[in-house]
């Protein structure tokens, strides 16, 4: 699996990623797929992960790259 | 000015195969330069079967020499030191009832000098029976069972675009987007000749060399990306989940042997590395 960029956060990761790649695979793949099961798990992952990108100072540029999607959709519609 | 780069082209693995591919792509023997993967959003839609996902990957990368030669001193200030890694944002939709998945990836850093925003549609062909609700079977083999009659279709757009020398573009970033929303891209452009027609013409030359550059970089990176996606789905086929987290490990060993290697070589001869390993490379995109 791959490694996470906050190392503190890689064995709730690991647990997060083994329970999506299953519930992936074998239920919302072949459409039978009712609630996201993994959510628990994603809550306690990104919990650990949002501490390492405050710390990071990654929350800011996630920020500025929402404000620069919105720029560049609309060069992509003009297109289009 | 913008370009953008697009293609098309085809795997020989089923819709399903592909999708379960793409979150499983990074490491692979084509993609060792990525340091991390992280999923910092994800939902289900129930009523639409839809899953969306915003990944962060972090990969080593360096802005390349030729880009480097052209840009001032002024503007990189101690970039040597922090261009070693670059965070790459993705957002992806899977909608499996319909069968086709969208996604996106772009850079994070160096907007400025180089953005890269790069989109990919990948869909079953047409005529394809849903695979999704008749199927009850356990484990991955039956997902990929149906890669002998049906591939995946794919096409992918590569937009690049160099704002070098709007320069406010690098420190007022928040200030540029409100000045973006009140007039257009357009204006901006034609506002140039007015400082002086050198000037313009030669900030519009760097900001094309550099999106050529990019162009070029973005063309071997689409190539790269669907190897490593072939790998995956290879990895898939031969062994189903097990074989391709098994494939993962592997490379990550690789990827940290080669790193420590590096690092080794780097410590004895450092005087200023200008040296890159082969996986090491600015654009963001090679493996997607």
């Amino acid at each position: 699996m791959s490694a996470s960029l906050a190392p503190e956060c890689n064995e709730v990761k690991e647990r997060y990623d083994s329970c999506f790649l299953k519930w992936y695979s074998e239920k919302f793949l072949r459409g039978n797929a009712s609630t996201d099961e993994c959510e628990p798990l994603f809550k306690e992952y990104r919990s650990c992960l949002s501490r390492a990108l405050k710390d990071k100072g990654i929350e800011n540029m996630l920020e500025e790259a929402r404000q620069d999607m919105k720029e560049n959709d609309t060069h992509h519609l003009r297109r289009s | 000015m913008v370009k953008v780069y697009e293609n098309s082209f085809s795997y020989d693995y089923s819709f399903p195969a592909v999708a379960l591919a793409y979150f499983l792509r990074y490491p692979n023997p084509y993609a060792t330069h990525v340091i991390s993967t992280d999923v910092i959003d994800r939902r289900f839609d129930a009523e639409t079967q839809r899953l969306y996902t915003t990944r962060l990957h972090l990969k080593k990368s360096k802005l390349p020499p030729a880009v480097l030669k052209l840009l001032p001193k002024s503007i990189l200030g101690n970039a040597n030191d922090d261009s070693s890694q670059s965070y790459i944002l993705e957002t992806s939709i899977v909608d499996v009832k319909e069968g086709w998945m969208e996604t996106e990836s772009r850079n994070l850093e160096w907007t400025g000098i180089l953005s890269v925003v790069e989109r990919q549609m990948y869909r079953r062909p047409l005529g394809i029976i849903e695979v999704g609700s008749r199927d009850t079977s356990s484990g991955t083999a039956s997902l990929i069972e149906h890669a002998k009659d049906t591939g995946t279709d794919v096409t992918a757009s590569v937009t690049l675009l160099s704002r070098l020398g709007q320069g406010r573009f690098l420190k007022q970033r928040s200030k540029v987007i409100e000045e973006a929303s009140s007039s257009s891209r357009v204006e901006e452009e034609e506002e140039q000749p007015k400082r002086g027609l050198f000037k313009s013409w030669s900030t519009a030359s760097i900001q094309g060399s550099i999106e050529l550059i990019g162009m070029r970089r973005t063309r071997e990176a689409l190539a790269k990306s669907k190897e490593g996606m072939n790998v995956v789905l290879d990895r898939l086929r031969q062994g189903g989940l097990v074989a391709v987290l098994e494939g993962m490990r592997r490379d990550r060993e690789a990827a940290f042997q080669e790193g420590g290697l590096l690092r080794n070589a780097l410590s004895k001869g450092r005087a200023d590395s200008d040296e890159e390993s082969p996986t090491v490379s600015f654009d963001p995109f090679d493996n997607e």
